[in-house]
């Protein structure tokens, strides 16, 4: 569990008097894009969704009270829901959850006026495009196998263990996790470039994500252009067949590509 | 602030989403996209954000410790093949095993835990932003 708090910037400008709302911004897109007015985001109970716009862009914005903490379950959802649904439809540029201002005429001035061209221009690239992300995982039993198959030293490790009170053999247990974790980490690098270049004529682009667990067999964000989502989504499920009941292979997506865009 | 692919066109065929748990909605948004105090200075708002980090350290004690049991454990009398056999199989053919074994990682238990939250704020409206120009529903 980790928690942060920002303070707010020491402003040289007269601030608004305070107050116990303020402005919780989730991304930008072109300005000619409307929301749905049963739209909710982040807070409890979660409020209405509004745009503001400035030029050819805009930002997706609600009221947040600050005086409760964010991160509920249901907030990172809304969060990630609105901006998904949204991405489905139209260019998105998301930002990271727990974006706060004071309010909705200082994300016109401060956020969209200021930056306008530079986010136009993004917004323009990612037109057409979304992003899905790759989560492969071992299974577990067929990966064990496949480890003590290939390696001799787990295998004498593992009879070692089998033979000897467990209170005798920690060192030895925690030598054969820990080589048991190399050889898995030797066939996620492997399996990674084989999907990454797998994918490569059917994607604009392709971040290696961190692993998110263990046994990950590859975890790949991808960028996908809405004419090739056909090839690419038929691509993965070879890819499933193939694997089998060796690796778990999920697909989430559509979605807004945040691991695409960089501040 | 920069998009990290080539520019091109494309058309606007409408996308399906698939379903995510939480903890790939956390892999996702807690540290991936622009991050505002990078273009806003005076009128960014301290809120505390409660984060809730399921995310494993890969390599750790209890880590090894897992897979040393799950390893322990494992019945290779029940597979096909006896270990020697093994030796000379190519990994695809080996051992249809259960995808969940004694072994449960923190994240996945902590995501499934999460899901449940999850799933109970799944019927509610889906909202939508579409472009002016399309017709709504």
């Amino acid at each position: 569990m980790t928690g942060s708090t920002r303070q707010s910037g020491a402003g040289d400008q007269a601030e608004a008097p305070p107050r116990n709302t303020a402005c919780y911004v989730y991304g930008i897109l072109p300005e000619d894009v409307e929301i749905s007015e049963d739209a909710v985001g982040v807070g409890d109970p979660p409020r209405a969704v509004t745009i503001v716009r400035h030029g050819e862009i805009a930002a997706l914005i609600s009221d947040v009270d600050v005086d409760r903490p964010l991160g509920r379950a249901q907030d990172l959802v809304a969060h990630e829901q609105l901006l998904d649904e949204a991405a489905a439809e139209v260019p998105v540029l998301p930002l990271r959850f727990g974006a706060v201002m004071t309010t909705p005429e200082a994300v016109v001035e401060e956020l969209l006026a200021p930056h306008h061209d530079s986010f136009a221009a993004a917004l323009k690239q990612i037109e057409g495009r979304t992003q899905f992300v790759l989560k492969a995982r071992y299974a577990e039993q067929p990966v064990l196998v496949e480890v003590l198959t290939e390696n001799a030293e787990a295998r004498q490790l593992r009879e070692r263990i089998r033979q000897l009170p467990e209170e005798v053999t920690r060192n030895e247990r925690i030598r054969l996790g820990e080589l048991i974790t190399q050889l898995i980490a030797a066939k996620r690098e492997a399996d990674t470039q084989a999907v990454v270049g797998r994918f490569e004529p059917f994607t604009a682009g392709a971040v290696v994500r961190d692993p998110s667990h263990e046994r990950d067999a590859a975890h790949v964000a991808f960028l996908v252009e809405d004419d090739r989502q056909a090839d690419f989504e038929r691509a993965v499920g070879e890819l499933r067949s193939e694997w089998g009941d060796r690796v778990e292979v999920r697909l989430l997506g559509p979605m807004a590509p945040y691991d695409f865009v960089t501040t | 602030m920069t998009v990290a692919v080539p520019p091109a066109g494309g058309g606007g065929l409408p996308g399906r989403s698939s379903g995510s748990g939480l903890a790939d909605v956390i892999d996702t948004i807690l540290d991936k996209g622009l991050v505002i105090d990078a273009y806003v200075r005076v009128s960014l708002v301290g809120i505390e954000i409660l984060t809730i980090d399921v995310r494993v350290v890969v390599a750790s004690v209890d880590t090894y410790l897992r897979f040393a049991e799950a390893v322990n454990r494992l019945d290779l009398a029940s597979q096909k093949q006896g270990l020697p056999d093994l030796l000379s199989s190519a990994p695809q053919s080996v051992a249809r095993g259960k995808t969940k074994g004694m072994v449960q990682g923190v994240l996945e238990a902590a995501g499934e835990k999460l899901q449940d939250m999850r799933e109970s704020y799944a019927d509610e409206p889906v909202p939508r932003a579409r472009r002016r120009r399309r017709e709504d529903d």
